[in-house]
């Protein structure tokens, strides 16, 4: 199923960390330096993206169902 | 004023010891490092840094340093300037088969610090590397003054050592600097063509009030990154040495460290994870909130015992206290334990001096980054280095801090020549 990120660009810090554990699905914009999702997030496998939501450091990464819930997952990068 | 000298006054002091507890605390918005409250006053050492900055003003600022500490830039640092300029270092101050190992520590470390925060340096004059040597440990200072016996004297020492670091280093690589900013801005170089440092991001965006920025604040930014690079390498390399020394196998760990560049990695990782460069973080209450079921009243001090944290059995084995470069840690645990922080505050050099997060199967990609100080241990290995049970490691008994040394004599198999 597919899910819906988003990253909120007042609360990143560029890290890079969403990249690092998940190229597909986040690249950073050096223009503002911060994370944004692509394309390919949409289709990233769920234990996956709930890694890198726990991975970042500011909890800026966002990732709902097609309910709008937020997807299960563990705290990733603890 | 506090037992630490600090015109700060809390309403409790409240202290956590479990890993997800620090955790929750570490990712709290409502704890900041701002617990001293001269830290917003002119004068302060540690005035406006964004080790101490708090909410957006913190969060502009690490966007745009953030930026020299991208996964290629890692990588360039680590697979061609480092080893060269490393192994070239080392020929020169292994000069002899017994030698102290903690200023080569910090002069191998401050090199690399100190190109990444944009100062002006001599590469090939040692007296330049002493200088800077000598600036970072008084910073370093500065940086544990929570922690320091006599707070008044490190202050004194911080802002003369702040004035000299700025005319001798910072000014001359600000003008330069700035010259080429003023050519991007002419439309006569492109933005690309600018240094990738610190210093220069820092000047590019300095009309930002997001960032809240001024002259002294951009120096005392650059002497953080400086003293940040340097001084948790250079320790971690001694600690490293000072918990495998005692193993009654240490010449096969430190055979098998000369050899495989991941086991390296563990053990600096396995080092971080026992002797944190902070054993103790500490944080005050902004507004009142709730950690673990414990409610933090405002302007408490919330006090975060890292050093026991990272020794929970149920996280890195029964034998947590143990060193084990090869023990088995979760995939969802970092082998270093929180010894980097966690949440908005989390260290940006981590994986220069730590690398990257090491699997559990130990397989790591092609595009793996090791760290700087796994390759310092590797090169200190392969020239032979040993315990030297003659001399006595000096700690450094200016702070509480348990993990930080001022000597650490070793032995070095000796030179060719000799």
């Amino acid at each position: 199923m597919p899910a819906h990120v988003t990253v909120d660009p007042e609360l990143c810090i560029g890290s890079g960390e969403c990249v690092r554990l998940l190229p597909s699905a986040f690249r950073i914009d050096e223009s503002r330096g911060v994370s944004v999702p692509l394309a390919g997030a949409a289709t990233a496998a769920w234990a996956s993206l709930a890694r890198a939501r726990g991975g970042c450091p500011t909890r800026a990464i966002e990732v709902t169902d097609a309910n709008g819930d937020p997807i299960p997952g563990d705290a990733g990068g603890r | 004023m506090s037992d630490t000298g600090l015109l700060t006054a809390f309403s409790a002091t409240i202290v956590f010891d479990r890993y997800e507890d620090i955790r929750a605390a570490l990712f709290d918005p409502n704890l900041s490092r701002s617990f001293d409250k001269r830290s917003y006053e002119d004068g302060n050492i540690r005035s406006g840094i964004v080790s101490i900055s708090h909410g957006s003003t913190h969060r502009a600022r690490r966007r745009i340093e953030n930026t020299q500490f991208r996964a290629d830039v890692l990588r360039l640092y680590e697979r061609e300037l480092f080893p060269r300029v490393m192994n070239a270092l080392l020929d020169v101050l292994i000069d002899a088969e017994r030698v102290d190992l903690f200023p080569i520590g910090e002069l191998l470390s401050v090199v690399l610090a100190a190109r990444r925060a944009g100062i002006e340096y001599d590469a090939g004059s040692l007296d330049d590397l002493r200088a800077l040597v000598h600036h970072v440990d008084v910073f370093s200072q500065g940086s544990a003054i929570l922690d320091a016996k006599d707070p008044d004297a490190v202050r004194a020492l911080v802002r003369r050592a702040y004035a000299d670091f700025e005319r001798e280093f910072v000014r001359p690589a600000w003008a330069a600097r700035q010259a080429l900013i003023d050519r991007v801005r002419r439309g006569e170089l492109a933005e690309s063509e600018l240094p990738q440092d610190i210093l220069t991001v820092l000047l590019l965006h300095r009309q930002d009030p997001a960032l809240e920025l001024d002259d002294g604040r951009i120096v005392r930014e650059v002497a953080t990154y400086l003293q940040g690079g340097t001084h948790t390498s250079a320790q971690t390399l001694v600690n490293a040495c000072d918990l495998m020394f005692p193993r009654a196998d240490h010449e096969d760990v430190i055979e098998r460290l000369a050899a495989d560049q991941l086991f390296a990695q563990r053990v600096v990782q396995e080092t971080l994870r026992l002797r944190p460069t902070t054993p103790k973080m500490k944080r005050r209450a902004e507004a009142e909130t709730e950690i673990a079921g414990v409610r933090i009243p405002k302007d408490a001090q919330v006090v975060l015992d890292v050093a026991t944290a990272n020794r929970d059995p149920q996280l890195f084995g029964e034998r947590p206290e143990d060193f084990d470069a090869d023990r088995a840690v979760d995939a969802n645990v970092a082998r270093w334990g929180l010894s980097f922080g966690a949440g908005a505050h989390q260290c940006p050099g981590r994986a220069v001096g730590g690398g990257f997060p090491v699997p559990p199967d130990f397989a790591v990609e092609a595009d793996h980054v090791f760290g700087l100080v796994a390759l310092e241990l590797q090169a200190v290995a392969r020239r032979g280095i040993r315990p030297d049970p003659e001399r006595a490691p000096e700690r450094d008994l200016r702070t509480e801090r348990f993990t930080r040394w001022l000597h650490y004599p070793v032995r070095f198999r000796p030179p060719v020549s000799a």
